[in-house]
């Protein structure tokens, strides 16, 4: 076995989660969040529907209602007394829940969030079958002879040298 | 002169269009050899009429001919030329009348392409779908959508508005929407050879390969077309984003995305024969996606800022869009047999299974934009209520599938067809996995934090090890001429991807904002920069008066965010000013609302600082670059005899 291949083995791949996960670590538990409260109050104001714009968010939108709005939430964010949260459902008390732009997990709502799990069930569950299938007619077809083999090698020496993709 | 002129251009398009269809396809059914070879010269005329009505509109956006309807609407003689030209796509009818010419420019490109092959039925029935399809545009332009319509009576001295002044204070509106409509349009070719195939009962591998560089440029072009719309949002809009999951964006990237699970699936049946019904149902729900998009955006049934107004083509284009896909689902249907795929996928662990994943990841996200984006409707429809589906659904949902699929981008151009060993992964994924591993250490040495943009860089540098990786070995083969080809024009492509995905999740989860308020000569510092009020300069035209807050940047250079009130519109614009950086991007902006006064003691100053913007469209050029190798011929062209999958040896180890 070569120095390069030892050097591929699988503790050099543990090596490699153990420094991958401790990084992960590190990194994501110093999440600050929003250094400052500008940032808080973009990341708010982009969870907010500009009222009477076409589909912008609050954040986007240089309207004055939009405007407003940014001004209820800078000051609520400088107050310092509410959370994120709190500030979102004031504004939907003011001007209507159509103005958040995450919908409800509540009601009719609640479909645009069971629908896409729904579909990656229908599609992990498509796969399972369709490789149960494909399995199932790999081995109906039989253990391969010497024969196949031969014939497969014949053809391998004749190409050899081509990539490997 | 110009309405005449273009109406009756239209009119030639309309005819041969119809009468191409027709005439083609009775010579096809009656075996008419003569009749067949006459069916090119349809699509030769279709270009002239298409041409003469562009022709003609163009020049009545020039002339100021007042007559039209249209251009009393976007004509003005205060805009400059450029955006004179792109006058002609800033409302319905002219973007209906770019999509006219655009077809008839693939029509006839196809009919030159096959001229020699006018005998071959498949051929034959492609044009005839091509045919159709401009027929339906042709009509769509020339009755309610004309452009041609004409104006009521003005006064002597008249002078339209413009286009939106929006659509006239950035270069790149000259560029984005003609690439995205070449883009989407193109997609038409093979969707075109698809439904040839199924009628002809050829739904082997040729119509695929007759295809396949006509699918690539399309895709590519899309691509490029959706980067600029990005880059152009960016310099224009003033939010500092490039992309909102606007409805009209949704439009866009709808056929993008099952345009990109058909240029990986359709690898598959190339070399194994398999995934028929797939390949064709997504070329199907991507020529049909670009028609649904087109009329969510022309029907006034979505708000968004891009959509056009509500005009009278909702009900072709909704029409249309059954059409295609009844038809569709009916030749696939009726085709069923004969599509059944000959061979079976090993493993999941291959290169075939990995493909099969990617499209399942696909169709799921294209799946969650589409309901995102008609879900309004549906609350509509069935509540009777009104609600918004924004930006933070869309960013929730992608975030796990942008991952994924960086993770499938990393392992899959490892993966050898038919299946792979324990030992083949290991030995293949070992550098890519660790230029992971170094990218995310590089991330947490700068202070990057929060779990999904350190995964984002890990899987980014894992990704871009493994086409790295593959570009290395076909270099070391091959020379230059490594780069060249699918597989490694692919993996060329992969890394714009990845640049773009890496830019993304940093100018996403590290942008920080501020509002400075700035006294004349003041010197303020945040976050690093030095910002310093230097005074108010002002630009007066025949067509805007522009106010731009002059502003120190670091003590280096001044920059100019601006307010320009477009004076026919009687509209405000603000217009960014950015330090563009290898790391990040400074953007500056003033409120369009209140701009100061040119003895202004104080200016309001939003700043954003940007990490990695520039990336982006790093990236996009990287991708156009390995979109195009992708698209030549590689020096080898493999035979179907060739072994899926080269043996490994030991000095084959990287």
């Amino acid at each position: 076995m070569s120095v390069p291949y030892r050097r591929k083995a699988w503790p050099s791949w543990a090596a490699m989660f153990v420094v991958a996960v401790a990084l992960l670590a590190i990194g994501s538990t110093r999440d600050s969040g929003p250094l400052n409260p500008g940032d808080r109050i973009d990341a708010i104001s982009r969870r907010v529907a500009c009222p009477v714009c076409d589909g912008e968010s609050v954040f986007e939108s240089r309207n004055p209602a939009s405007e407003a709005i940014r001004a209820e939430i800078r000051a609520s964010v400088y107050d310092g007394v509410a959370t994120d949260d709190e500030i979102l459902s004031a504004i939907a008390n003011s001007y209507g829940g159509k103005v958040l732009l995450v919908p409800s997990s509540s009601g009719f709502d609640a479909l645009i969030w069971a629908l896409p799990a729904a579909g990656l069930m229908i599609g992990l569950v498509g796969l399972w079958f369709a490789f149960k299938r494909w399995r199932a007619e790999a081995a109906a077809l039989g253990v391969p002879t010497e024969g196949d083999y031969d014939l497969v090698e014949k053809a391998r020496e004749q190409h050899r040298g081509t990539s490997d993709d | 002169m110009s309405a005449a002129l273009g109406n009756a251009g239209l009119l030639i398009a309309l005819v041969a269009a119809s009468v191409g269809a027709l005439a083609t396809s009775v010579a096809i059914i009656g075996e008419n050899r003569r009749a067949l070879r006459q069916a090119p010269m349809y699509a030769a005329i279709i270009v002239a009429g298409s041409v003469l009505a562009v022709v003609a509109m163009q020049w009545a956006l020039f002339s100021r001919d007042y007559s039209i309807d249209f251009v009393q609407r976007v004509g003005s003689s205060t805009t400059p030329a450029l955006y004179n030209v792109a006058a002609m796509w800033s409302a319905l009818e002219g973007s209906i009348l770019l999509w006219v010419i655009v077809l008839a420019l693939f029509t006839g490109g196809v009919a030159l392409r096959f001229a020699k092959r006018r005998d071959d039925e498949l051929v034959a029935w492609a044009l005839v779908v091509m045919y159709v399809v401009m027929t339906f545009f042709a009509l769509v332009s020339f009755g309610p959508a004309s452009p041609f319509a004409p104006g009521a009576t003005v006064p002597v001295g008249f002078d339209g508005p413009g286009p939106n002044p929006l659509l006239q204070n950035h270069i790149l509106v000259l560029f984005h929407p003609p690439l995205l409509y070449l883009g989407y349009i193109g997609f038409t070719v093979p969707f075109a050879f698809a439904i040839a195939a199924l009628i002809t009962g050829r739904v082997g591998e040729g119509w695929l390969l007759e295809t396949r560089r006509w699918a690539l440029l399309s895709w590519g072009l899309l691509t490029i077309g959706i980067l600029l719309g990005g880059w152009w949002s960016y310099e224009v809009l003033g939010w500092s984003g490039v992309w909102a999951w606007d409805p009209v964006e949704n439009a866009s990237l709808l056929p993008w995305l099952t345009g990109t699970a058909y240029i990986h699936s359709v690898l598959v049946q190339q070399r194994r024969g398999m995934l028929r019904v797939w390949n064709l149902s997504l070329l199907v729900a991507t020529f049909a996606l670009t028609v649904l998009g087109t009329f969510l955006t022309r029907s006034g049934v979505i708000n968004s800022v891009h959509a056009f107004a509500a005009g009278e083509i909702d009900g072709y284009l909704l029409g249309f869009f059954g059409v295609v896909v009844v038809v569709s689902l009916g030749l696939i249907g009726w085709r069923g047999d004969a599509l059944r795929a000959p061979g079976r996928i090993d493993s999941p662990v291959s290169r075939e299974g990995a493909f099969l994943a990617n499209n399942v990841v696909f169709a799921l996200f294209a799946f969650i934009v589409l309901l995102g984006t008609v879900f309004p409707l549906l609350v509509e429809v069935f509540q009777d209520r009104q609600t918004v589906v924004g930006a933070p659904y869309f960013d929730r949902l992608s975030m796990p599938i942008g991952l994924i699929l960086l993770f499938l981008m990393a392992v899959a151009p490892v993966l050898p067809w038919r299946t792979a060993s324990a030992g083949t992964l290991r030995d293949r994924l070992f550098w890519p996995a660790w230029c992971g591993v170094a990218s995310l250490a590089v991330a947490v040495m700068v202070g990057a934090d929060g779990l999904a943009p350190l995964l984002a860089f890990l899987l980014g540098g894992f990704a871009g090890g493994a086409a790295g990786r593959q570009l290395v070995l076909a270099t070391r083969r091959q020379g230059l001429r490594g780069l060249v080809g699918r597989a490694n024009g692919g993996m060329l492509v992969h890394i714009g991807v990845i640049l773009i995905a890496v830019a993304l999740a940093a100018s996403n989860s590290y942008t920080h904002s501020a509002t400075l308020t700035i006294g004349r000569g003041e010197r303020v510092e945040w976050s690093g920069h030095s910002f310093e009020f230097v005074g108010v300069s002002t630009e007066v035209t025949a067509r805007a008066d522009v106010v731009m807050a002059d502003v120190l940047l670091d003590d280096t250079k001044v920059y100019a965010p601006a307010v320009t009130t477009y004076l026919q519109q009687g509209m405000t614009v603000p217009t960014p000013s950015v330090r563009t950086g290898w790391t990040s991007d400074v953007y500056l902006t003033i409120d369009g609302n209140d701009p100061p006064a040119t003895d202004a003691d104080e200016v309001v100053l939003r700043v954003f600082v940007k990490p990695m913007v520039l990336w982006l469209w790093i990236g996009g050029a990287v991708m156009a670059i390995g979109t195009v190798l992708s698209a030549l011929p590689s020096r080898r062209s493999r035979r179907p005899t060739d072994p899926t999958s080269a043996p490994i040896t030991s000095g084959q180890h990287v």
